[in-house]
């Protein structure tokens, strides 16, 4: 059944939204492409943790490049611009004003993806390096930066010139993630790539701008989105909205510092992990405010766009949770090195951020193109895709962790034993994660077909009827 | 939030105050360490990697061995990394201040690495190249790292036993063999005065269990 969500108005639609489609479009349609090859590439990886010698001939695609590869697509391809698209479509929409240097826009994705792809390339080919979300090649580093500054601009602008002094909490993190991302790129550049430090400084920069590229970008750019839909799409004022403030602070300044607790037991100092683990329980006030306020998500009254969101902030508190549970010795001692810690980064990126990004997706396409959805079937398969293969795939990469690590702890268990113990899950998660690639080949199709149909015919004949644009499910 | 100067320095300063505390703080602690000379010995450890190995940790690094290999000792009362014979001590920062690309790893779908070089596996480069060539359990084959060409005159001493057809070998090439001797240089067996304190009471336990 369909049903018109209730919050939309005929004033939705404005030259806010028209005049950003095409740089929007490719944002969001680069974004896609990414995310289908990554999830294409994870899938190959997985195949590899269950037969070895899958694709081995191949050294472009062997197993710690494959990974290397899906990580880099999934960060800087699909999370990068589908990320900057919502959040400068929502800083337009919150400034009042129609988002300015858009050729800008157009030229920094263009070199941006450009830089993404021979990114990939450098990896492929072994120019890898061997960061934790930095293993692109260090020359295409530089460009990366200027481009990503050049889309961000118009984010800036919106913010700067915004007709209304107030600002919502949808502003300050879509504002946060634009502007701290050049820094901890740039920083971590420095210190990883053109001047490497000593020793096991390396590993402890790597884990700071893993962290912070988490709580400082991709964090935040979801929170964007997820701050603007619910109060948009379901009608009510965001509950306990005092706190929202410093639950933002409280990301920021605490959530930089929590990165040190994959360093437990490791040889590093260890007020790092020690730290790490007061901040993840500190950043639980984040998490609990950001459920508080955001609560209405969960009663979606049958609007997609809602449940995409809901399900994204679940996966999000669940995370900060399994966070600071994880940063307790005891804890790590089981799920350390394990594929436990593969399920938490899978829960955090295609469960909170991925789903946070679709729900705005299913929200502005239909605005910015003047069209509705083409197929609300389409949009349905995608959503149960999308629950049933990050929920199967984190469930079972979880379950594999937890066996692994127990077994691990056991010295008389090989690693050929623990193998076999993990086979049946890493199967499972293999299926979801073919299920992910589906769906979200699903939604490219999708968009595919609105951008070039709203190309061809002009945006105010179709477009009539706000309110029932955005296909509901219940 | 209205004070836009404001916002944008609370940004700055949250983001500077982590990078601070982590970075320059365990810079501040770890930034001068150095080699430790011993005087016995006559020399400085960890050594410096051997030119050949040095080119091998970046083929390990191309390759991305670190997905499923750490280099990293936990202490001996942190999990199994001793009983498994990873190391008799835990890793210590002072190990890595030699290595140009430290690879800790974060995972271990395969064994730890930090000590590989004094395994029996590692110390024969004979067998060790064989086993990068063929698959064991969970480890993919190599074979990229290796060519099949014709036996011109002597067979290459290199070459690996291993089928091949009628007057052609197989043999490793340059990036097969640093890699080699970068695995077997990975062996951090000096005891610094900071690896020390923890091992008297663990040797206790660690028998006292068996």
């Amino acid at each position: 059944m369909t049903t018109a969500p209730s919050a939309a108005t005929p004033a939705e639609v404005t030259e806010i939204d028209a005049s950003a489609r095409c740089s929007l479009l490719l944002l969001l349609g680069s974004a896609l492409a990414w995310l289908v090859l990554s999830g294409a590439l994870a899938l190959v990886n997985l195949v590899q943790l269950n037969s070895p010698s899958f694709l081995a001939e191949c050294p472009v695609l062997s197993f710690g490049r494959t990974q290397a590869l899906q990580e880099t697509a999934f960060i800087y391809g699909w999370a990068a611009n589908a990320g900057l698209a919502v959040a400068l479509w929502i800083l337009g929409r919150l400034g009042g004003s129609p988002l300015r240097s858009l050729n800008w826009v157009i030229t920094g994705t263009i070199f941006w993806n450009v830089a993404v792809t021979l990114g990939l390339v450098g990896i492929a080919t072994g120019d890898a390096m061997a960061h934790t979300w930095l293993h692109l090649p260090r020359y295409v580093l530089p460009m990366m930066l200027v481009a990503y500054g050049t889309i961000a601009v118009s984010g800036v602008l919106a913010w700067t010139g915004r007709r209304n002094p107030m600002t919502f909490a949808a502003q300050w993190y879509a504002v946060a993630a634009l502007f701290l991302f050049p820094w901890i790129f740039s920083a971590a550049q420095v210190m990883l790539v053109f001047t490497p430090e000593r020793g096991v400084l390396q590993a402890l920069v790597g884990g700071w701008f893993v962290q912070g590229a988490w709580t400082l970008w991709l964090a935040p750019l979801a929170l964007t989105s997820a701050y603007y839909l619910v109060p948009k799409v379901s009608g009510r004022a965001i509950p306990s909205y005092d706190f929202a403030a410093l639950s933002f602070w409280t990301l920021l300044v605490v959530g930089g510092w929590t990165g040190g607790r994959h360093f437990i037991g490791g040889p590093v100092p260890a007020w790092v992990a020690s730290i790490a683990g007061v901040s993840c329980a500190l950043l639980l006030f984040h998490y609990i405010v950001v459920g508080l306020n955001l609560r209405a998500a969960f009663s979606s009254g049958g609007s997609t766009v809602l449940k995409f969101v809901a399900f994204g902030l679940g996966a999000y508190v669940l995370g900060g949770f399994l966070d600071a549970l994880t940063a307790i010795r005891g804890v790590a001692l089981v799920t350390q090195f394990t594929y436990f810690t593969a399920a938490q980064s899978q829960l955090a990126l295609n469960g909170a951020f991925s789903m946070m990004i679709f729900g705005a997706i299913y929200f502005l396409v239909p605005r910015i193109t003047g069209q509705a959805w083409a197929s609300s079937t389409l949009i349905r398969a995608h959503y149960l895709t999308a629950i049933i293969g990050t929920t199967a795939l984190v469930a079972a990469l979880a379950v594999a962790g937890w066996v692994q690590g127990h077994d691990l702890n056991d010295p008389a268990v090989t690693f050929a034993v623990i193998a076999g113990h993990t086979k049946t899950w890493l199967q499972v998660a293999t299926a979801a994660q073919a299920l992910l690639v589906l769906g979200n080949l699903l939604l490219l199709g999708h968009l595919l077909k609105s951008a070039v149909s709203s190309l061809l015919a002009p945006a105010t004949a179709t477009f009539r009827q706000p309110p029932t644009m955005e296909a509901s499910v219940s | 939030m209205k004070n836009g100067f404001t916002f944008f320095l609370g940004l700055f300063l949250a983001l500077a105050l982590a990078w601070a505390g982590i970075v320059l703080g365990s810079h501040a602690q770890l930034g001068h360490l150095a080699p430790y000379f011993d005087e016995n010995e006559g020399k400085a450890f960890p050594e410096r990697l051997p030119g050949i190995a040095a080119r091998g940790q970046l083929v390990y690094q191309d390759l991305g061995c670190a997905a499923c290999h750490t280099q990293q000792v936990r202490r001996p009362d942190f999990g199994s990394d001793k009983a498994r014979g990873w190391g008799d001590r835990q890793s210590v920062a002072r190990d890595y201040v030699s290595q140009p690309h430290v690879q800790l790893g974060e995972s271990r779908i395969g064994p730890d690495l930090a000590n590989f070089g004094a395994r029996p596996l590692a110390v024969d480069a004979e067998r060790l190249t064989q086993y990068l060539y063929d698959q064991h359990g969970g480890m993919p084959p190599y074979r990229f790292l290796f060519e099949t060409r014709k036996i011109t005159g002597e067979r290459s001493a290199t070459a690996l036993k291993v089928p091949a057809a009628v007057g052609m070998e197989v043999v490793p090439t340059h990036r097969a063999q640093a890699l080699v001797a970068y695995l077997q240089s990975l062996n951090n067996v000096y005891e610094y005065p900071e690896a020390r304190p923890v091992e008297p009471a663990e040797e206790k336990k660690e028998g006292a269990a068996k």
